[in-house]
């Protein structure tokens, strides 16, 4: 054992008295957005042109206050989520490759059938997969693989479902995230990729959202500081914000009863603003309390494109299927905690498939072999063990 | 013999004595108590025969959350029918298939891991219990309830004879038994009367 817990318990401590006073310090600042979202409820249409300036949530024609209940669920529908995981290539291992696996879900409610699951697996490995603009696709352009494979299965699978009914399910956001040093056209290049299929989940006629658990964005706290502020961006980015690190979950968390959402917010990122809006995609979003009566809140992030946003019955329908699918396991959606397992690739899994890619390269009549480095970490991490003589 | 119809799962651990194999699925015929079982063997044409002793189904935290939830019929089915918690089936080895030749002895070596495991065509099941050589690997098995899985899969070997075959079939078994076991008479007796010939 290398990491010695004993030198951690002072630091440990430490720790333990920091959270708290933090905690103490954010029960103010919530009570503080409590009284700032009440008094600039009705302020949204004055700083919808300047929010984007201070990277804030942008309002929409909802009080920032409104709360919205549970609509009911329809008797039938339809889930489809995706989720997708990857092997980075290893430059020390016995052979360069990625993997891409997409896990699938296509949940009918009320059909009494086992959903259908799958899950897809890419290897990469020939130059024209493992390089592109000259970079060996690993960290965020792999990422950007996975998430637009992702959006793709998603795709295809709607386009086999009849109209109407059907809620798509993505985890975390529909805003593709590209390095912002990656060169402008080749960013737009994939954010026009991932627009593509998003149109394509809209012509099947299924409704299409992004779940994000636990998230920590901070944009309707910007919103509050900069309406604290009379709108103006200046004075909002010289003065401290007060509500700092404050998450729009804590927010909302104490606002929204059981199973309501927010009032709904366009998301202030550059690529919603530069890409999405002008394809008709506009992120919006709205917080949802997944929690039933009588149980603590579980507030969760929801984002869904502008059509979807601009259409009340749909809206209601991502609302409802989300916490329906939620509450079947207590506060995730079951399809995509579904598809995450399909698409989870386990250690024992990994090790497997290196065993048959070293296996093939044998009978290629290639010597495959682990660099140097990579060879003794497989012989230090294994079973350390500490002489205590 | 690949019959993909009478898959099983794929190997998932392997010894010399025996094996254990990984499904999704339980179907209604298989993976059953005392079935016979085939996989392939590393050296080119060989085959691997084994009984099934044991099914488990491992606790699965994620399932576990459903228990006393009341969870809509489509989870249900889906925690049964698709789960990635493999069902486990173990396999004693008791035989294999070398040159074209049926053997009655511990294969030279196991299956390869996620090798596919089969379950025995009925002309295979006759060809491999035409002797009796492997109860003596059955009955020697310690980690395995031997005297169930004997008349199990002799049970097993019966169904696939022609009727007017199969009590002749399970008398000369009860003979060789009685040879077997001339020292534990009262372990004999167990055995025999599962099989419904100790009259």
């Amino acid at each position: 054992m290398s990491l010695e817990l004993t030198q951690l318990t002072e630091q440990i401590q430490a720790m333990g008295t920091t959270v708290a006073g933090h905690c103490r310090q954010l029960a103010d600042q919530v009570a503080l957005a409590h009284s700032w979202l009440r008094q600039y409820a009705h302020e949204g249409a004055s700083l919808r042109p300047v929010a984007a300036g201070f990277h804030a949530a942008i309002p929409t024609d909802e009080p920032l206050d409104a709360t919205y209940p549970l609509p009911s669920p329809p008797a039938h529908y339809t889930v489809i989520a995706a989720d997708g995981s990857q092997i980075q290539p290893d430059r020390h291992g016995a052979a360069l490759y990625y993997l891409i696996n997409i896990g699938s879900v296509v949940y009918r409610h009320g059909s009494g059938q086992a959903p259908q699951v799958a899950s897809q697996p890419t290897l990469g490995y020939v130059n024209t997969d493992l390089y592109e603009d000259g970079l060996l696709v690993s960290g965020n352009l792999l990422d950007v693989r996975r998430d637009l494979a992702e959006v793709t299965r998603l795709a295809d699978l709607c386009a086999d479902e009849p109209p109407g009914m059907t809620v798509a399910l993505v985890d975390g956001t529909l805003l593709l995230w590209v390095l912002e040093e990656r060169p402008p056209d080749w960013r737009a290049a994939k954010i026009q990729m991932y627009l593509a299929q998003m149109e394509r989940i809209r012509a099947s006629g299924a409704a299409l959202a992004a779940f994000a658990s636990r998230p920590r964005r901070a944009e309707v706290t910007r919103l509050l500081h900069l309406a604290n502020m009379g709108g103006e961006l200046d004075q909002a980015r010289r003065t401290p914000n007060p509500l700092e690190h404050l998450p729009d979950r804590m927010v909302f968390e104490a606002l929204l009863p059981p199973g309501s959402r927010s009032a709904l917010f366009v998301s202030p990122a550059r690529s919603n603003r530069e890409g999405y809006e002008e394809a008709g995609h506009s992120v919006h979003f709205c917080y949802l309390n997944l929690a039933p009566a009588g149980r603590p809140p579980v507030v969760a992030r929801i984002e869904v494109p502008a059509w979807v946003a601009d259409d009340p019955a749909t809206l209601a329908l991502v609302h409802a299927v989300v916490v329906e699918q939620a509450r079947v396991v207590g506060d995730y959606p079951y399809a995509l905690a579904r598809a995450d397992e399909m698409a989870f690739v386990s250690t024992s899994e990994r090790n497997a498939l290196e065993e048959m890619i070293i296996a093939s390269l044998w009978r290629a009549g290639v010597r495959p072999a682990y660099s140097p480095k990579k060879y003794y970490k497989t012989l230090t991490r294994q079973g350390k063990r500490r002489y205590r003589g | 013999m690949s019959n993909g119809d009478l898959r099983v799962g794929r190997v998932l651990r392997v010894s010399t004595r025996g094996f254990v194999i990984g499904c999704e699925v339980m179907r209604p015929e298989i993976p059953a108590f005392g079935s016979f079982v085939q996989a392939e063997g590393v050296a080119p044409g060989s085959l691997i025969y084994g009984l099934i002793y044991d099914v488990s189904i491992d606790d699965d935290l994620f399932a576990r959350q459903f228990v006393v939830a009341n969870p809509p019929e489509e989870v249900v089915l889906d925690q049964r029918e698709n789960r990635q918690v493999p069902i486990e089936v173990s396999v004693l080895a008791i035989g294999c298939r070398e040159g074209g030749h049926i053997r009655h002895n511990l294969p030279l070596q196991p299956p390869v891991t996620l090798d596919w495991l089969y379950q025995c065509d009925p002309q295979e099941v006759y060809a491999f219990t035409s002797h009796f050589g492997y109860f003596r690997l059955i009955l020697e098995a310690r980690e395995v309830p031997a005297d169930e899985l004997l008349a199990a899969s002799l049970r097993a070997a019966a169904a696939v004879r022609p009727p007017s075959e199969r009590r002749p079939f399970l008398v000369a078994a009860g003979r060789e038994l009685a040879r077997l076991l001339s020292g534990d008479p009262v372990r004999l007796e167990g055995v025999l009367s599962r099989l419904g010939v100790s009259d």
